[in-house]
């Protein structure tokens, strides 16, 4: 029986439609002249949803992901995240992100660095260690709390980058290629992880990844984006039923999903 | 995934650590006395050690002029620490001052300050402004540029975090990059503390009636050859404990800080 947790501050409110990209472009200056990124994404992503945002290499997903989660303008189009402006849901701290690089701060323990959100968004002072340590509990590393980035694995040290992202409860995470990063044996028992989380946590999750396999089994649905310019090329559900299982990777319907998504890739 | 695992050697003792370079120490001292005995060198020119060591308990008001010198130098090294840190900050969160300023910070450091000391002495006199200003001069170019360097060394990434969860810039100087650039900020004492002695003792040459680096004038003038050597052991030992004291705090915050390259 899963543990509840309690949700973060005020970010309950309600509305439909969870995320909405409406003609998303984005156009980058450089010295050598423009490159356009993403040209024209539109996907509309549902409220708990767990959406992968798969591509080649440099086809744009990392900045489309930066721009829901408004570190970067877009050039043209915009983001809707619940029926508001992405920068709104940002202000509201309702986003969560996750990067590549577990990017922690090397001179906090991992109790610390789970609690520096909290730090920043005015979580009540006295609940921080509390909720810190219930989170590392969450991922097996309440035994590690106090830690610091050099002494960890980097399988850790990037669940720790998740829990940090969970802490003060935003409604949305952002995850930027997390587990890329991380030997094949590490990805998976983090993948499992992640679908533990979420199932107590319950957000919405935008995963991007170049990884074919991974999409399928995280994903509801998955978003397939073109080469560079960016664009959705195709989305494409996922039905295998949840709870995920390891055993499914092998199943029939799982190589179809990967084929399918392959296809879409045009590789 | 797994980090790489250090062979953990047996910790060297203190004494391992310390009789090698006693042992050379002792012979190069037993050396030169002997050289001095044998070859009957004037005390004048080269004093043994067993003279520079019999004066040294000897002089006047030793202390006094070391105190004055050390006190120079530390009003110095503070004042452009306080003032070369909130420049660092400044120039590394506004474009305008790190256009605008931070090209003459580099410039200056070209310049050779020694050659300002009159100027200074024409507009403050013979008391210690001069000194303390000299001092403080000379060590504010490696604290600006050091701390400057480490404040803007913090991680995209982390930055990033911090911008996703809205923080105020104050709670990212504090949170982030202040801690970043605190490696840095001790390099950089290690090096301007030894400095501002160095803007002391060489301010105290042009215009001064006490401090080491009258001493030094003083009995280089007038061959007090023993007493200048007093003087040099005293600075010498001076300049090795502010870049010992500091380069052990450096070590002992870096411990922490493994993912950072930065700046010697």
């Amino acid at each position: 029986m899963p543990q509840q947790l309690s949700l973060g501050l005020g970010t309950e409110a309600a509305p439909a439609p969870g995320i909405r990209l409406l003609d998303v472009g984005v156009t980058f200056r450089t010295p050598r002249g423009s490159v356009e990124a993403v040209a024209g994404a539109s996907l509309e992503i549902g409220e708990g949803e767990f959406l992968a945002l798969l591509g080649p290499t440099g086809c744009g997903k990392s900045t489309l992901l930066r721009v829901i989660g408004d570190l970067t303008d877009p050039s043209r189009g915009r983001v809707e995240v619940r029926g508001g402006a992405a920068h709104a849901a940002r202000q509201r701290n309702e986003f969560g992100f996750v990067f590549q690089e577990p990017a922690l701060l090397s001179w906090r323990s991992a109790l610390e660095n789970v609690r520096l959100p909290l730090e920043v968004v005015g979580y009540p002072a006295d609940r921080r260690t509390a909720r810190g340590e219930e989170l590392l509990g969450l991922v097996g590393l309440l035994g590690f709390k106090d830690a610091f980035p050099h002494e960890l694995s980097g399988g850790m040290k990037q669940r720790v980058a998740i829990v940090r992202a969970l802490a003060w409860g935003p409604s949305i995470l952002l995850m930027d290629e997390p587990f890329s990063a991380l030997d094949e044996l590490t990805r998976t028992r983090l993948q499992e992880d992640l679908l533990a989380l979420w199932a107590v946590e319950h957000k919405t999750i935008v995963f991007v990844t170049h990884n074919i396999s991974e999409a399928v089994y995280l994903a509801d649905r998955i978003a397939v984006m073109s080469p560079r310019p960016g664009r959705i090329a195709a989305v494409l559900p996922v039905t295998l039923p949840r709870p995920r299982q390891p055993e499914m990777r092998d199943t029939m319907e799982f190589l179809a999903h990967v084929h399918e998504a392959r296809e879409a890739l045009g590789a | 995934m797994s980090d790489v695992d250090v062979p953990v050697g047996p910790e060297s003792s203190l004494w391992e650590r310390i009789l090698p370079p006693a042992i050379f120490l002792v012979a190069a001292l037993l050396l030169w006395e002997g050289a001095i005995r044998w070859l009957a060198i004037p005390r004048w020119l080269l004093p043994a050690p067993s003279a520079i060591l019999e004066r040294f308990f000897k002089v006047r008001n030793l202390w006094l002029h070391t105190g004055l010198t050390v006190m120079e130098a530390a009003c110095g090294f503070t004042l452009s620490a306080v003032l070369g840190i909130a420049l660092a900050a400044g120039i590394a969160h506004s474009r305008f001052l790190e256009r605008g300023v931070f090209p003459y910070v580099v410039v200056s450091n070209a310049i050779p300050i020694i050659a300002i000391i009159p100027l200074l002495t024409i507009w403050f006199g013979f008391g210690y402004a001069p000194k303390i200003m000299i001092a403080a001069i000379i060590s504010f170019f490696p604290i600006v540029t050091n701390t400057t360097r480490g404040f803007k060394s913090a991680d995209a990434r982390v930055l990033d975090f911090m911008r996703s969860i809205n923080a105020t810039r104050w709670q990212v100087f504090a949170k982030v990059q202040f801690p970043t650039a605190l490696p840095f900020i001790f390099a950089a004492f290690r090096i301007a503390s030894s400095l501002s002695l160095v803007g002391a003792v060489v301010a105290e040459f042009y215009g001064s009636d006490r401090g080491l680096g009258f001493l030094v004038i003083t009995s280089a003038t007038q061959l007090q050859t023993d007493l200048l050597f007093v003087a040099i052991a005293v600075l010498a030992v001076l300049g090795v404990g502010c870049f010992s004291i500091f380069g052990r705090i450096e070590r002992a915050y870096g411990a922490y800080q493994a993912d950072h390259e930065y700046q010697r």
